[in-house]
């Protein structure tokens, strides 16, 4: 029992070091910056764990993808820009099935953008940001301690699934410094899922479309398809385990605010006018918990530091219209959010006494 | 162990084109392989995209046929994880030198030891025949039909820019020196580049008035000479190898703070 103040970034790296992971490969880039700097301290000190700054977030990506092959769980933290540079890579875990960790500490874009300022605008990025169909696993902390506690289940989804799985973050939360004991934290680790290189086989890892026996089978839709929707049906099968959600605040008001990551710390003040969905597994998207609650709500809010990205899901897995508050440029506050309610007619009565809750959270 | 164990024979035909000069460095790193004891349990091969990117898929290793351009960056990370394994990069000139370049100059830098083949047939053969990084100035592709416009990249001196660094250049028609080189790069302690030139008949050498591969072959025999002994810088056309100075301990950087093993 350690209580002490634990910044946002300083935990993802705690969470992925508790988690069994021995090697990290990246590139600095803010507001993510501090893990980079961190593992190569934890580095310095421990032998058996790898560090590598490397040339550019593309061979951050490919590097962490062949040290997973090679045996060891592997991962790498970056932000937009950076982030946009893995795609091909993250694509190329995905068709492999390689388990690993990328952490998107979320600034504001598109390009260079805010550097240091907290967005949200990475939601399809994480989804949709390769090329082909693939199903991605994102899960978006709320707190310090959260940071922690979801890296690891990351690495065990990574390991589950057998493919890239993606922390999100933010420069507000990635540099938040709360007190947390981590070592009450207590997540199940999963070990390695896949053989390492060079035992004893003779497997080709391709990127291109093949057969099992490495033959190329490029023009063979049958194929592609077979191989898509068992990793597709695998790795929704292996959500189901990880259907991580809050469902609190007044669940009896009438409208339902969804709001996830640091944004939901922000709201907190709106606690007795509203309840609250806050989704930490971001994709696959909660589906049935989510249908299933908002059922029970005249009005849907979305609160989010991007212009509609994860509204635009909500209604479409609803068939309903929700609305939206949206957090641009970095200004992402409790009088943003006031000021975006008002403009749709929202804003509670009373002025909202501030909150102190801790989150709540099911799965 | 006999040199046809170290390929997957039951594969074959490849689908490289006949006349192609891949198989050519294919049979001799097998060679080597044998003579070295490099197999499945302690041997990783990386390959890029590219025509000799297929090369893994052929041989009985485990192998890891990576992204476009990203050979080294998951070459390294294996080596890095599993010391102990050697590591060896197989790819076209296109692959290493032009996408992946920024990796060639990084890599070279860290010095891990590691082995790279570098097919170098001066074109992107895979995609019908654009000009390469290392397509001569003056050539007609498809995508330089008065003539490739710039001097093609020196690979030479990226790799030499690396203290420690070995760097071969041969042709596939010089099977005995290429042998020698392959061999060497394999037990260099450190980064080791071997440039191969060979022949692209169907996608490069018939544009530029080849009529055979044998034809691409002979041109290897006339136009390249090996460097006088103790040479230190391979002229256009010469064949030879520049060693650096062998770091007494190999192996690739640990942390990123300097501290090397």
């Amino acid at each position: 029992m350690t209580k002490r103040l634990v910044q946002g970034n300083e935990a993802v790296l705690l969470g992925a070091i508790k988690a069994g992971a021995s090697h990290f490969a990246g590139y600095p880039i803010s507001p993510s910056s501090e893990i980079l700097a961190q593992a190569s301290v934890y580095a310095s000190k421990h032998p058996e764990f790898h560090f590598l700054q490397e040339e550019d977030e593309i061979a951050s990506a490919n590097a962490i993808l062949g040290a997973s092959l090679a045996g060891a769980k592997s991962f790498t933290a970056t932000s937009g820009p950076g982030f946009s540079l893995m795609q091909e890579a993250i694509g190329y875990g995905h068709k492999v099935g390689i388990p690993c960790v990328i952490v998107n500490v979320m600034r504001v874009g598109p390009a260079t953008g805010m550097p240091t300022m907290p967005g949200q605008g990475d939601l399809n990025q994480t989804r949709y940001g390769s090329t082909g169909d693939y199903t991605s696993f994102v899960f978006y902390p709320s707190t310090v301690a959260e940071c922690y506690e979801y890296t690891i289940h990351a690495f065990n989804a990574a390991e589950e699934t057998r493919s890239p799985v993606i922390i999100l973050s933010d420069a507000f939360l990635g540099h938040l410094n709360e007190v947390a004991d981590l070592d009450t934290i207590d997540v199940p680790v999963v070990p390695r899922t896949i053989e390492p290189l060079a035992s004893g086989g003779t497997r080709l890892f391709s990127g291109v479309a093949t057969y099992a026996d490495g033959e190329p089978a490029t023009a063979d839709a049958d194929e592609y398809i077979r191989q898509y929707r068992e990793s597709r049906d695998q790795r929704l099968k292996v959500a189901e385990k990880y259907a991580f959600y809050e469902y609190g605040w007044n669940k009896d008001a009438e409208t339902l605010v969804i709001a996830f990551g640091i944004t939901r710390r922000i709201a907190q003040p709106l606690a007795p006018h509203f309840a609250l969905f806050r989704p930490i597994r971001i994709w696959p998207t909660l589906d049935r918990e989510l249908t299933e609650i908002a059922a029970r709500y005249k009005k849907i809010i979305v609160i989010e530091g991007s212009d509609g990205q994860y509204a635009n899901v909500v209604e479409r897995m609803l068939l309903r219209r929700v609305e939206r508050v949206p957090l641009l440029g970095g200004r992402m506050s409790l009088e943003a959010i006031r000021e975006g309610l008002d403009a749709i007619g929202m804003l509670p009565a009373q002025p909202a006494p501030s909150g102190s809750e801790s989150p709540a959270r099911v799965g | 162990m006999a040199v046809k164990d170290k390929l997957k024979t039951d594969l074959f035909p490849t689908i490289w084109c006949p006349g192609c000069g891949i198989g050519l460095i294919m049979a001799q790193l097998a060679t080597v392989m044998d003579e070295l004891g490099l197999d499945k349990n302690n041997t990783v091969l990386v390959t890029g995209i590219g025509c000799t990117g297929r090369m893994g898929a052929y041989m009985n290793f485990e192998s890891v046929y990576t992204l476009h351009g990203r050979t080294l960056p998951v070459a390294e990370a294996i080596k890095m994880v599993r010391p102990e394994l050697h590591v060896l990069v197989v790819s076209g000139d296109g692959d290493l030198a032009s996408i992946g370049g920024n990796h060639l100059l990084h890599s070279i830098r860290r010095n891990p030891n590691i082995t790279v083949l570098c097919n170098n047939n001066e074109i992107y053969g895979l995609t019908g025949g654009q000009t390469g990084p290392t397509t001569p100035q003056g050539t007609n592709t498809i995508s330089s039909p008065a003539g490739a416009t710039y001097t093609p990249i020196n690979l030479q001196g990226v790799v030499n820019t690396n203290p420690n660094a070995y760097y071969a250049k041969t042709t596939v028609y010089h099977q005995g020196a290429m042998k020698k080189a392959i061999r060497e790069a394999i037990e260099w302690p450190g980064f080791s580049f071997v440039d191969i030139a060979s022949q692209c008949i169907e996608n490069n050498g018939r544009r530029i008035g080849f009529a055979s591969a044998n034809d691409m072959l002979q041109s290897y025999r006339t136009e390249y000479k090996a460097a006088p002994p103790g040479t230190t810088h391979l002229e256009p056309h010469q064949t030879g190898i520049i060693k650096g100075q062998p770091l007494p301990v190999a192996g690739t950087a640990r942390s990123g703070n300097g501290s090397g093993e």
